[in-house]
């Protein structure tokens, strides 16, 4: 339910890049979120739609970038990615000695502006 | 057009977060984002804290709750300044809702503030509001498969406080997976056994939290 507040932040930003451009409309939104970052695309989407009716992105559409848990492993120095949201153990040799490197991301990377 | 705005969504979140903590770090006040829950033992483990700590501490509590003012009521019992906030609704506090409170708050005459989040496993331990650190109380009526359910909010947190241990001979959850695979995404973590019942651990809590300013 958070997502609500995450797509007003989400908004607000547009908004400011649409102020500091000067551009009229906003066809496309692109995001980059991480697997772990504990957001739900779905219910970012839904939110979305709700909160930019009669905006500057009333007309926008966003595209998710998900993005994969992962790391390096600290004993076999193997890059390596999991389907869950978090990491125990390197999946390669079971050390539990590693560094995430992505994952956690919640980011706009791009707009399709006019 | 295309144009690149590479960005954090949360941005403005943590810049208010970064101003709080500021503002908190300029009178000399430590504080504790304080998760977990409904029902986990929050409001009760916050209680036994201020008893213990009122004397050497100065503390002050904001109380987060989507609705009502039971928790403050609780807390001001105490004796220590609390401010409630009512989300409204919305599943955690954030930076903006703190800096509206802090007005509120006596902080040039408090030690350590205690945030009591609004009692959730997920939202607010992705809101920044100010802290110094996080802390999560976790019931044992819970269940030992939260740790890997609720991944982020164990990682984020310092402490995790295991309240109702008073309970484990009479349920069947799996303490030591459950402190495991917690130390396992957080392995820097400092785990407490508490009962607010009966007051097991309170002690051991409490000196650390003190320790902590």
């Amino acid at each position: 339910m958070h997502e609500v507040s995450i797509a007003v932040s989400l908004l607000d930003l547009i908004s400011t890049h649409c102020e500091r451009g000067g551009y009229r409309s906003v066809q496309s939104v692109r995001l980059r979120i991480g697997r772990a970052s504990g957001v739900l695309a779905d219910a970012l989407l839904f939110a979305f739609d709700v909160v930019k009716a009669d905006t500057v992105a009333r007309d926008a559409v966003l595209v998710i970038d998900s993005v994969s848990l992962g790391g390096i492993c600290g004993e076999c120095s193997s890059p390596f990615e999991v389907d869950e949201p978090y990491v125990l153990e390197c999946p390669l040799c079971g050390s539990s000695s590693f560094k995430i490197e992505k994952g956690y991301e919640l980011e706009i990377i791009e707009m399709e502006v006019n | 057009m295309k144009v690149k705005v590479v960005t954090r969504i949360l941005e403005a979140n943590d810049r208010i977060a970064e101003e709080n903590r500021k503002r908190f770090k300029a009178t000399g006040v430590f504080v504790v984002n304080l998760m977990g829950a409904p029902g986990a033992g929050k409001t009760s483990l916050l209680e036994k804290t201020i008893l213990k700590l009122k004397d050497t501490v100065r503390i002050g509590v904001v109380e987060g709750d989507i609705a009502g003012t039971d928790d403050a009521e609780r807390i001001n019992r105490t004796g220590v300044p609390v401010v409630q906030i009512n989300t409204g609704g919305a599943c955690h506090l954030d930076a903006n809702m703190i800096s509206e409170v802090l007005p509120d708050l006596p902080i040039d005459d408090l030690d350590m503030v205690v945030i009591e989040n609004v009692g959730n496993l997920v939202c607010p331990a992705e809101f920044k509001v100010g802290e110094d650190i996080k802390a999560m109380v976790l019931s044992i009526t819970e269940g030992h498969d939260k740790p890997l359910k609720y991944p982020l909010m164990f990682q984020e947190s310092s402490a995790l406080v295991l309240n109702k241990i008073d309970l484990l001979p009479f349920i069947d959850v799996e303490i030591d997976r459950l402190k495991g695979d917690a130390l396992s995404l957080n392995p820097l973590m400092k785990i407490f056994e508490v009962s607010c019942k009966t007051g097991h651990g309170i002690d051991a809590w409490a000196e650390w939290l003190r320790g902590l300013r």
